[in-house]
């Protein structure tokens, strides 16, 4: 009996100790605390740690100097209006989780204290962390969630740098429209009749259904005809019967929103089936990951995907070229559109926290509002950053890139659109698996 | 009033149970004042919610010994109806509520009829089933705002007619209130008619339909308890997150997670599903916030979090109450 009892108060002392327990244990003074929500581990693991890597890449380089970076954030050193102030990002994994999500964005405002929050990359889990946020009157800036509903609550205390999924997807049919007016580089005009029935495959949840309901609807304003369309659950083992019914219709286009593992499944599925069709394209996510092409290899040659990052950009943009390299150099691989997203996200906090010159989130709100970042300053191909009064970035834009088998045998990713930027011929039809 | 007595009387406990469910009781209120961090707060109305849960489920899955998965559907009902006459009509939840829990109550004597001509395997896999069926239906209802969901508008100061709190707090002791109300129920429950016959059918259906008691009636009435008790959570789930989805509400492993919770506390004895949330619940929650950032260790919170529930089911398939039981007739 007393061993019992020795037993349960022993369990019940440690579960009280760790209630007491807070984060900000270690907390250094003249530093500024970040929030940084991504999903770490799950089926979004790979994402996530990228994202991670990248966002403290950033963090680095603002506040110990980087020398080889043509930006003026690489020399301060810390924030120069706030006394030189080092940023320290403090993440945590909601594995994809809104309610898990809510529930660490709360700890970070009250047990961490933090000054603002990023993340965190779900577009539902953005939801709930920018509910809580808002509630306590706490700046979120986000940095790669791109469903348009976001960005239309009235939410005075959430920005957002990346486009999002409207613009994408309005990029994709203007490439669909490009290819019928021989716009594209390589490829002569189809007639439209060839290119008219399209089919798509998204993920279940917020961000899949978004891109679905805009894809019907930019069909119908370029005259496209979707004739399947299926919202299918992401961690499924099996894809089969949504490839099967996506190949019944024989569509002249296979559009694709899906996170990494789903769309490799989805791809060797369809490979499996040898599946043929003329585009196959990927919302970014899954589509443009690192590991998409280390583990598919050949087998992506001709597939497209939106992203807004591609390391091509490179050739035409010296600071995304510096940044890439250091990032490559710690990583082994180029930046993403999911990583660069991440690293612009750092980014404009540190200059939103140097504009406002103070941790007040007040003054932190009116930074946001009166941003702006010129374009020459983002690794980004975009215009620069701006924010409208519903707190979107109005300055970006979306490319779509091709992954094309090499003569050496390697994949690349190369820009196709926009038409002005491609790097390389586009290769149509999609030449399938054999 | 015969009926309230048996909820307040707790008098064939040991005394040891009794002392602990007081000092427990004690500790709850005072915790929000202990001066814990505000994370320790919402993993607390986690550990809550899901009692609540798994003390529902206990109901059928344990007391009646049927292997229910599906639970997650009524949570979903109970979360939707708050949600969506919050979002359409402006209904405050103290109403949205509970027409939510008349609705999974309803909705659960429909599934349960044909459900319960099913035993065994058979049933477990048929209450996935309809749970499964219904988050597709809701994935791709427009009207409920399909897979993205429905977010309830926020307002602006501590409004107890919709029930949104800038402080948890608030929430904190409503639902320690909806908790307590469900041991209590639960503590009338275990004695009374419904809870003798459910325990008789777990143990020898064929002596209990020979005695006269309708099996299915029974098994039907104590699905249908189980399903207004997650409703209830459902509607608190709405207005404590403000954003649902069916990815969130009416996932398979959120099914999984309140049948596992309850199982490894033990299944059928009042203080079971307690245990197994105050066991899971912090475990999950203070891994995934310490481990789950860390460079290096990520993933290991899940590991360790499968490793112990291994260990228990395997050192004592009647869960952690199991465990304390065993260690009691030791010591004695």
């Amino acid at each position: 009996m007393r061993k019992t009892r020795f037993i349960i108060f022993f369990v019940f002392i440690l579960f009280i100790s760790l209630m007491f327990t807070h984060g900000n244990v270690y907390a250094q003074q003249n530093e500024i605390k970040i929030g940084v929500l991504y999903p770490l581990s799950g089926a979004l693991a790979t994402i996530g740690r990228d994202l991670q890597r990248a966002a403290e890449l950033t963090a680095d380089m603002i506040n110990n100097k980087s020398p080889g970076v043509d930006l003026p954030m690489a020399s301060w050193g810390g924030i120069p209006n706030l006394g030189g102030a080092k940023i320290k990002l403090i993440f945590v994994d909601h594995r994809g989780e809104p309610d898990r999500g809510a529930d660490l964005a709360k700890r970070l405002i009250l047990d961490d204290k933090v000054v603002g929050l990023m993340g965190a990359y779900n577009s539902a889990v953005t939801k709930t962390v920018s509910a809580v946020a808002e509630r306590y009157g706490v700046p979120m800036i986000n940095d790669s969630s791109t469903s348009p509903d976001l960005t239309e609550r009235g939410f005075k205390w959430f920005w957002r740098t990346t486009p999002h999924d409207n613009f994408f997807n309005k990029d994709l049919f203007e490439l669909l429209k490009g290819l019928t007016e021989g716009k594209v580089k390589g490829v002569k005009a189809i007639p439209k009749a060839q290119l008219k029935n399209l089919a798509y495959a998204c993920e279940n949840t917020e961000w899949g259904s978004g891109v679905a309901k805009s894809l019907e609807a930019y069909a119908k304003e370029y005259g496209f005809n979707i004739t399947k369309g299926i919202l299918y659950n992401a961690n499924s083992p099996d894809l089969t019967s949504e490839a099967k019914a996506l190949m019944s219709v024989n569509p002249d286009a296979m559009l694709f929103a899906s996170y990494l593992s789903d769309s490799l499944l989805m791809i060797r599925t369809l490979k499996s089936m040898k599946a043929k069709t003329k585009i196959l394209w990927g919302q970014n996510a899954g589509f443009e990951m690192a590991d998409f092409a280390k583990t598919l290899g050949a087998d992506i040659n001709g597939v497209l995907t939106r992203t807004v990052f591609i390391d091509k950009i490179t050739r035409v943009k010296k600071v995304a070229g510096q940044i890439n390299a250091l990032y490559k150099q710690k990583y082994g691989d180029d930046l993403t559109g999911a990583t660069a997203r991440s690293v612009v996200g750092v980014q404009t906090w540190a200059y939103v926290l140097n504009k406002a010159g103070s941790t007040d989130p007040k003054a932190i709100q009116k930074a946001c509002n009166e941003l702006h970042i010129p374009a020459k300053e983002l690794v980004m191909p975009w215009a620069g950053i701006k924010f409208d009064s519903k707190g979107q970035n109005i300055l970006g834009r979306g490319l779509i890139g091709q992954y094309q088998l090499k003569s050496d045998g390697k994949i690349s990713l190369e820009i196709v659109y926009p038409f002005e930027l491609a790097t390389a011929n586009f290769i149509y039809p999609f030449p399938g698996w054999k | 009033m015969e009926k309230l007595k048996d909820a307040f009387d707790f008098s064939d406990f040991s005394r040891s149970e009794r002392i602990g469910f007081i000092i427990f009781t004690i500790f709850l209120f005072i915790f929000p004042w202990l001066g814990v961090s505000s994370f320790a707060k919402t993993v607390m109305i986690q550990f809550m919610l899901f009692s609540l849960f798994g003390m529902g489920w206990n109901t059928i899955g344990g007391y009646g010994g049927q292997v229910e998965l599906g639970k997650a559907q009524y949570v979903g009902i109970g979360a939707y109806t708050v949600a969506l006459m919050m979002v359409w009509w402006k209904v405050p939840f103290w109403i949205s509520m509970p027409i939510g829990v008349l609705i999974a109550l309803g909705y659960s004597f429909i599934i349960g009829y044909p459900l319960f001509r099913l035993k065994g395997h058979y049933f477990a896999i048929a209450t996935i089933c309809t749970s499964l069926v219904l988050k597709d239906i809701f994935d791709n209802w427009a009207l409920v705002g399909a897979a993205k969901g429905i977010e309830l508008p926020i307002h602006d100061h501590p409004d107890f007619l919709y029930m949104q709190f800038k402080s948890d707090t608030y929430y904190y002791y409503f639902i320690m209130a909806l908790f307590y109300i469900a041991i209590f129920y639960m503590n009338w429950f275990r004695k009374s008619k419904l809870g003798y016959q459910l325990r008789m059918i777990k143990d020898d259906e064929d002596a209990a339909e020979s005695l006269g008691i309708d099996i299915r009636w029974c098994k039907i009435k104590a699905y249908s308890i189980a399903s207004a008790f997650v409703a209830v959570g459902g509607g608190f789930m709405a207005v404590y997150n403000l954003y649902i989805d069916p990815a969130s509400v009416m996932e398979l492993s959120l099914s999984i997670k309140i049948a596992l919770m309850a199982m490894l506390g033990g299944a059928a004895s009042m203080w079971g599903p307690i245990i197994g949330a105050a066991f899971l619940v912090p475990l999950d929650r203070f891994l995934g916030s310490w481990l789950g950032g860390h460079k290096g260790l990520t993933g290991i919170d899940y590991m360790i979090y499968a490793m112990l529930i291994m260990i228990v089911s395997a050192y004592q398939p009647r869960g952690i109450w199991g465990i304390i039981e065993d260690l009691r007739k030791r010591g004695k």
